[in-house]
């Protein structure tokens, strides 16, 4: 699986594990301490196709939070790209998080005042680069997710569809060491869901990492395995075989 | 992020809600535009009332005798005290250079080719220097001991021909007596000539003390010295430039004879100056004090009749025109620094405006916090974008305030005919202000924005 396609380099870590969890435990205090996650270990090696599946209350989000560096575990360590979530403080976490984790979101969350353009273009905005730069690359992004034309449009002027290819086209502008989508067909219907589920087996077939966190079976099988979590553990994970979601690009 | 990226995102959010930021901007313009307009007001008013203290104006020194418990400006509670002989006996003085009279007399109309304009409280009576060689467009100062006078342009022009040096002008007096004068002068303008007069611009006839003041004084009084002149005035007017100029002439030096004569200086047939103007060497500082001192050492001494007058109750005061002006200016201040404080009161509820609408900004905004933290934005990024919007709300506010405020101030200035002075420095401190008061208004809820939960926020509906 240890495939190079991302064009990202590792910082300490060859191993090519994009995001390692060992033992991760993570508590809440609410009145009494509630495990969210409890003793979770996984490894998701770079350029792979995972979901993510289990009923509410499973610790998805959790997993998603830690996932993305919006969160430190309890417990345990967390891996990104090679570097250790709870290490870092709040000011590296973030860096980590908008050079290292593209988001792609339910409700899609663009920025309602900017343009299509300008919301691909905005996690490079935190990143210093200069205004010409982000607005080729982003226009580049949204040429591959079939939305050039639409570049100037408002959020609320596009559909679903389009607006989460756009949140995509986000995700991916500062070619993160991984993809990470929280129910990313939840708010479409089922044409569009097909669409944008293709466009994500095409990026994953261009060497992206990809994490579905996702309760709706189809979705989850267009991985190549699936992790299923039940009450805050790791219940089984399944594998489909890495021949399901390239083929699938093709469809 | 560069600090023009955050200048252009927030101007994006301020433009995304045009209403809104108009109207939290709008506390601030008001305050701004109200401490500029009172400023330039202020300004523009002391720059009036300075412009108009001639510079060999500078020398003399007003004078009179008040209760020093009296508030108020020149002349203010002032009793007649001041006789001939005290003056004479300034005169002599050789630190002052020139002592006179100064008494306003009040007037019923100004008659002038047969046509009477009413007009109360137009004569001045003074000595000749009072007229000041560059105040006159034309002729010359009027001399003391004749029927002549000196008018200021309001006066020249209020008649359907105006008037001209050589015309006859007939005043008719507070008492009904009439008296006709020769115009010897025309003014500049109709601006006062000293602080006595206040210098707003009003119609003026310049006369001598001798013999308006001294014989009408003594005319007016009944049983007083001096009697027969009061019937005569209607026809001295006719005969002005016989005999009776001369005679006249010797009645000045006659009143000094009445004076010593009647030996007593405060005896009813004697005029009392109401104030005196004591002129020094020159607009040197230490000519001008050693005159004042000199004038009031006499003034207060036993040799004078003035002392014997002031009794316990009154004070002399003797002071130059920039003295009497810097009370003015003062008082000026006072009242400006008074209603600046108001304003910025209203600039203080505008800045808690501004602080409110960015706190409502920023739980409304929660959701993009959450996006752009989640893309990578840092803490002190939220921060400065935040900020950057507070900050342009108050500098837009303090831009269309100061602007606002100059127009008001140039309106008032203009309405009531003052040169218009623009404080320059004021403006460079209202977009401060400006500054300070979007940061100030900013800064808690940018923090408050700063702070927050990515994961909380990304699941704010």
């Amino acid at each position: 699986m240890a495939t190079s396609g991302t064009g990202n380099e590792p910082d300490t870590d060859d191993t090519g594990t994009a995001v390692s969890l060992q033992n991760v435990r993570k508590t809440y205090q609410l009145g009494e301490p509630v495990h969210a996650l409890d003793g979770v270990s996984l490894d998701i090696t770079r350029g792979s196709y995972t979901a993510i599946m289990g009923p509410s209350g499973s610790g998805k989000s959790t997993l998603m939070n830690l996932v993305g560096c919006l969160d430190t575990p309890t417990e345990g360590t967390v891996i990104v790209d090679g570097a250790d979530v709870a290490t870092l403080d709040d000011r590296e976490r973030t860096t980590l998080r908008g050079t290292t984790v593209g988001f792609v979101f339910q409700t899609f969350n663009l920025m309602p005042r900017l343009t299509a353009l300008e919301n691909v273009a905005l996690p490079q905005l935190f990143q210093n680069v200069g205004r010409g730069e982000r607005r080729e690359r982003a226009r580049e992004l949204l040429e591959r997710v079939g939305l050039a034309d639409r570049a100037d449009h408002l959020p609320n002027e596009l559909s679903g569809g389009q607006r989460q290819r756009v949140a995509l086209a986000r995700a991916l502008v500062n070619d993160p060491a991984l993809v990470l989508a929280d129910e990313p067909s939840g708010n479409l219907d089922t044409e569009t869901e097909a669409d944008v589920l293709d466009l994500f087996a095409e990026f994953h077939g261009g060497g992206t990492t990809m994490i579905v966190v996702t309760h709706e079976r189809h979705v989850a099988e267009r991985a190549e395995r699936i992790v299923h979590l039940l009450d805050g553990k790791l219940e089984r994970i399944e594998d489909l075989g890495s021949a399901n979601a390239s083929d699938e690009a093709d469809t | 992020m560069r600090p023009t990226e955050s200048l252009r995102l927030a101007w994006r959010s301020i433009r995304g809600h045009k209403l809104r930021s108009a109207l939290t901007t709008l506390g601030i313009v008001i305050g701004i535009a109200a401490v500029i307009a009172f400023v330039t007001l202020g300004a523009s008013l002391q720059a009036g009332i300075i412009g108009d203290i001639s510079p060999d104006d500078q020398r003399n020194s007003y004078g009179w005798a008040a209760d020093p418990d009296t508030e108020g400006g020149p002349l203010a509670g002032a009793q007649p005290v001041f006789s001939q002989d005290d003056l004479d006996a300034l005169n002599d003085d050789e630190d002052i250079d020139a002592a006179y009279g100064y008494m306003p007399l009040s007037t019923q109309a100004l008659v002038y080719e047969g046509e009477i304009s009413p007009q109360s409280d137009a004569l001045v009576a003074a000595g000749p220097p009072y007229i000041r060689e560059n105040t006159l467009e034309e002729g010359r100062q009027f001399e003391q001991g004749e029927r002549e006078a000196v008018v200021n342009p309001a006066v020249a022009g209020q008649f359907e021909e105006d008037l001209e040096v050589g015309d006859e002008l007939t005043i008719a007096l507070q008492g009904g007596q009439q008296t006709t004068v020769t115009v010897v002068g025309i003014t500049e303008s109709s601006e006062g000539l000293s602080p006595f007069e206040g210098f707003e611009p009003s119609p003026r006839v310049y006369v001598p003390t001798d013999p308006f003041y001294t014989e009408d004084a003594a005319g007016a009084i009944p049983g007083g010295g001096g009697g027969g002149d009061g019937d005569g005035t209607d026809e001295n007017g006719e005969a002005n430039d016989g005999g009776e100029a001369d005679e006249n002439d010797e009645g000045g030096d006659g009143t000094d004879e009445n004076e010593t004569d009647t030996d007593a200086p405060d005896g009813p047939g004697d005029a009392l100056f109401l104030a005196i103007v004591v002129e020094a060497e020159s607009a040197d500082e230490s000519d001008i004090d050693r005159a004042k001192e000199s004038a009031l050492a006499y003034l207060e001494s036993d040799e004078s009749d003035a002392s014997e007058l002031l009794g316990d109750d009154l004070e002399i005061t003797l002071q130059t025109s920039a003295e009497l002006l810097q009370q003015l200016e003062d008082v000026l201040d006072l009242l400006q620094n008074f209603i600046v404080g108001i304003a910025a009161i209203s600039l203080l509820v505008g800045s808690i405006g501004i602080a409110n609408i960015m706190l409502v900004s920023v739980t409304e905004r929660t959701r993009e916090i959450g996006i752009m933290k989640a893309v990578g934005a840092q803490n002190r990024e939220i921060l400065g974008l935040f900020l950057a919007e507070s900050v342009i709300l108050g500098i837009v506010g303090a831009i269309l305030g100061t602007l606002l405020g100059l127009i008001a101030g140039y309106l008032g200035a203009w309405y009531i005919d003052l040169p218009l002075v623009y404080p320059y420095e004021y403006v460079v401190l209202a977009i401060a202000v400006g500054v300070l008061v979007g940061i100030a208004a900013g800064l808690y809820p940018a923090w408050r924005a700063a702070r927050t939960d990515p994961i909380d926020a990304l699941r704010y509906e």
